[in-house]
């Protein structure tokens, strides 16, 4: 078969040029050996910045989850005592639990109520834009603002209270109950993500052929038939980004729970997340940073098994 | 020039061995103890959250400094008051605390175990008679020998009530609680009384509570923790009862001291502690409740109130140490307290500033009637904080009440297992 690609001449090297090599030089195996700098040079700043912020940070917190390195004491070597430690630690077991928890409740909510906003709002009717902007307000509002004003809406004396107390079923402690808060924290996660996830299935359902729902539409599907059979399909792959997205995002929570719960992790630490302890147990003048890169190189493994699981089943349905 | 691999793996290997390089490479203990020497240099000076109300005040002390001490330089700096601790675990881990650091002792202990205070009984020991007795001790660490900063602003509080919520229970506003049994009695009522809308306490048991109960805070050779005795015991289960009979607020387990403040504020707490301080704020921010605030002393079986002490501390590691402590004692001296307790609600730690007529004679007002009550009061006070419960032991004592509150646990295990995670974290500490 011919190649579709005109030819090349290359011009011939002259025996003359410095370049010409004896016999028996091996000048192909030379160059693939060296590099050349100019597209690292353009590169550098970018890896420098990676380098210093995540490599250096990375590597620094593996090597220190086998040492007892604290705040202020240079640690020393103990191999696997703080992986054995987290085996017999409660509250590494209470922040597993609710990391995982908070990413079941979570992430299904994130990957259907953004996709049945984005078919609401996909609709190019007059004033739309308005609800666009008006769902998509919380992803940019600072998360410190919105925790603390779904703390004023859920204290015992909050708005949500007196309207519960106002129609008799009385006052319910969202902000001191240990499920509840966590009910309340998981609630505002996916409030404020809503219009994140929702830009996201808003580019995918663009890409949707109208031609597909039309004729499912004379072959006499209905609305909902139609979602299932044709947008679904159509957006799946995007879900599984969405439920990657989201599913790491909701291992990791800190901000939410903290605001909420308080920086102890609710009544007797049992609303903790992972990644509140890790915090907890790494900061401050007697920070214990061994324990903490200990934790936090568990995190990093789920968390990675977790996207490799999401991509696997991906492939899966592909195939 | 090509880059070659191999430079590209010698930056890998390096990514991976600096840090491994930090592992067991000490600290530098070896920093002299020596503040003799000309005044002079450049140093940092460091204050917490007081920039913004005090400005002038630190303005006009570093300048008076410096025309005192020709030749020196001082850089004030002031972080907010959120993270503080933070702040100075990332400076002392890098390298870059300032010479002299506004602390309070819970934070001076750490950084004198790693070497990075100064002991002041070394470097300065003629300054040690300027002060209180119990505040110049405020910086010793239990197992280590010397004192590691200089005290500076000692406060201390009444206990602020309402007397309205106070009638609306049928008490007499005019009699406020003065004992422990005397204000569990009132908490059960208020609350009874409310229908458990009207809580009388808005935080759990911290470690300065079970001081000022009377149990043991450490044993006498500063060990290990003994809050668990029967006095600590007997108090959890009080608690229990007012968490129970919702006389202890319902949120109390999830409260910090800003939101238990506004809760006093807007009437749904009947009792909170505070300083003269308050009082402006009261004015300002909820002046129905000023009119009907009640005043009383802190409630103590030991017949010493707390006192929460501020000190300054020199880095041990300054390359200015003569310079460094004459301002940290500058700012600390008699004089300087004096002038920056009449600018605000503190009160100095120096020996014998107590009896200034600012701190004993009446002038009708209430801010004045709370300042000469709390000085009064600082004479025999007691920091019931130990100087080496850390923030982790604090979230330990937290968790344990919170479960006895609930019902978890018994207020004896919950105690028990308080202690014993805070022994294993003492050690730890080394």
């Amino acid at each position: 078969m011919t190649s579709p690609l005109p030819s090349v001449k290359t011009p011939a090297t002259s025996p003359a040029t410095p370049s010409a090599k004896p016999p028996g030089a091996r000048p192909v195996s030379r160059v693939r050996r060296q590099l050349p700098t100019s597209p690292w040079l353009f590169a550098a700043p970018g890896l420098l910045v990676v380098g210093i912020f995540i490599l250096y940070p990375f590597v620094s917190t593996l090597v220190n989850a086998f040492t007892d390195r604290r705040t202020l004491i240079p640690g020393t070597f103990v191999g696997l005592d703080n992986f054995r430690e987290l085996l017999h630690d409660d509250m590494f077991w209470t922040g597993l639990r609710n990391s995982v928890l908070y990413m079941v409740g979570v992430v299904p909510a994130l990957v259907l109520l953004p996709l049945l906003l984005a078919l609401l709002v996909q609709k190019n009717i007059p004033g739309i834009t308005f609800f666009r902007s008006a769902f998509y307000t919380p992803v940019v509002a600072s998360i410190v603002v919105v925790g603390l004003i779904w703390v004023w809406l859920l204290d015992e004396r909050g708005l949500v209270n007196a309207v519960l107390e106002a129609v008799g079923i009385g006052r319910v402690g969202f902000l001191s109950d240990q499920w509840l808060l966590l009910l309340s924290a998981m609630a505002v996660t996916v409030w404020k993500g809503l219009g994140y996830y929702m830009i996201i299935y808003l580019a995918a359902l663009a890409n949707v052929p109208r031609e597909l729902h039309e004729a499912a539409a004379v072959d006499g599907a209905g609305a909902v038939r139609r979602f299932f059979t044709v947008t679904v399909p159509a957006v799946r792959s995007t879900m599984v980004l969405v439920a990657a997205l989201s599913s790491v995002a909701a291992f990791k929570v800190f901000s939410e729970v903290y605001l909420m719960a308080g920086p102890n992790g609710g009544p007797a630490g049992e609303d903790t997340t992972l990644v509140m302890l890790v915090q907890r147990t790494g900061t401050g003048l007697t920070g214990r940073v061994g324990y903490a890169s200990a934790i936090s190189v568990v995190v990093f493994v789920i968390t990675v098994a977790l996207m490799l699981l999401v991509l696997r089943a991906d492939r899966k349905e592909d195939a | 020039m090509p880059t070659s691999r191999r430079a590209l793996a010698a930056a890998a290997a390096i990514a991976v061995l600096l840090p491994l390089s930090a592992c067991g490479s000490g600290g530098d203990d070896s920093a002299s103890t020596d503040a003799s020497g000309k005044i002079e240099g450049n140093i940092t000076f460091q204050t917490w959250n007081l920039r913004a109300n005090f400005k002038p005040y630190f303005d006009g002390l570093v300048k008076d400094f410096e025309k005192k001490y020709p030749g020196t330089h001082v850089k004030w700096i002031d972080q907010p008051g959120e993270g503080y601790a933070d702040k100075i675990s990332a400076d002392a881990a890098g390298g870059t605390l300032p010479d002299v650091v506004n602390v309070s002792p819970d934070l001076v202990a750490p950084l004198a175990k790693a070497g990075l205070a100064l002991d002041l009984d070394k470097a300065a020991p003629k300054y040690g008679k300027e002060y209180l007795p119990g505040a110049w001790a405020s910086h010793q660490i239990p197992g280590m020998d010397g004192t590691y900063a200089f005290p500076w602003y000692l406060n201390t509080g009444p206990l602020f009530y309402n007397k309205t919520l106070f009638r609306k229970a049928g008490l007499d506003d005019s009699k406020p609680p003065k004992t422990y049994d005397a204000l569990f009695t009132d908490a059960l009522q208020l609350a009874k009384k409310s229908k458990g809308k009207v809580a009388t306490l808005a935080n759990v048991p911290t470690i300065e509570d079970f001081g000022r109960y009377g149990a043991p805070l450490m044993n006498k050779q500063g060990t290990g923790f003994a809050f668990n005795d029967a006095k600590g015991v007997e108090l959890l289960t009080k608690y229990k009862e007012l968490y129970d009979a919702k006389a202890l607020d319902p949120q109390a387990l999830t409260a910090t001291p800003e939101s238990t403040g506004k809760k006093f504020l807007t009437g749904a707490v009947a009792m909170n502690p505070g300083s003269a301080l308050d009082l402006q704020k009261f004015k300002k921010d909820a002046p129905s409740l000023y009119k009907n605030i009640g005043i009383t002393d802190q409630i103590t079986s030991t017949g010493k109130v707390n006192m929460y002490v501020m000190g300054v501390m020199v880095n041990s590691r300054t390359k200015q140490k003569p310079a460094a402590v004459a301002f940290a004692h500058y700012v600390t001296d008699a004089q300087h307290q004096m002038e920056f307790a009449k600018k605000v609600a503190i009160f100095p730690s120096t020996a014998g500033s107590l009896d200034d007529p600012y701190f004993t004679q009446q002038d009708g007002s209430d801010e004045t009637r709370v300042r000469i009550a709390a000085a009064d009061s600082l004479k025999n006070a007691v920091n019931y904080t130990p100087v080496l419960f850390s923030e982790q032991m604090k979230n330990e004592l937290r968790n344990s009440v919170a479960k006895a509150l609930q019902g978890k646990e018994s207020p004896k295990t919950a105690l028990d297992n308080a202690v014993k995670a805070c022994d294993r974290l003492l050690q730890q500490q080394g």
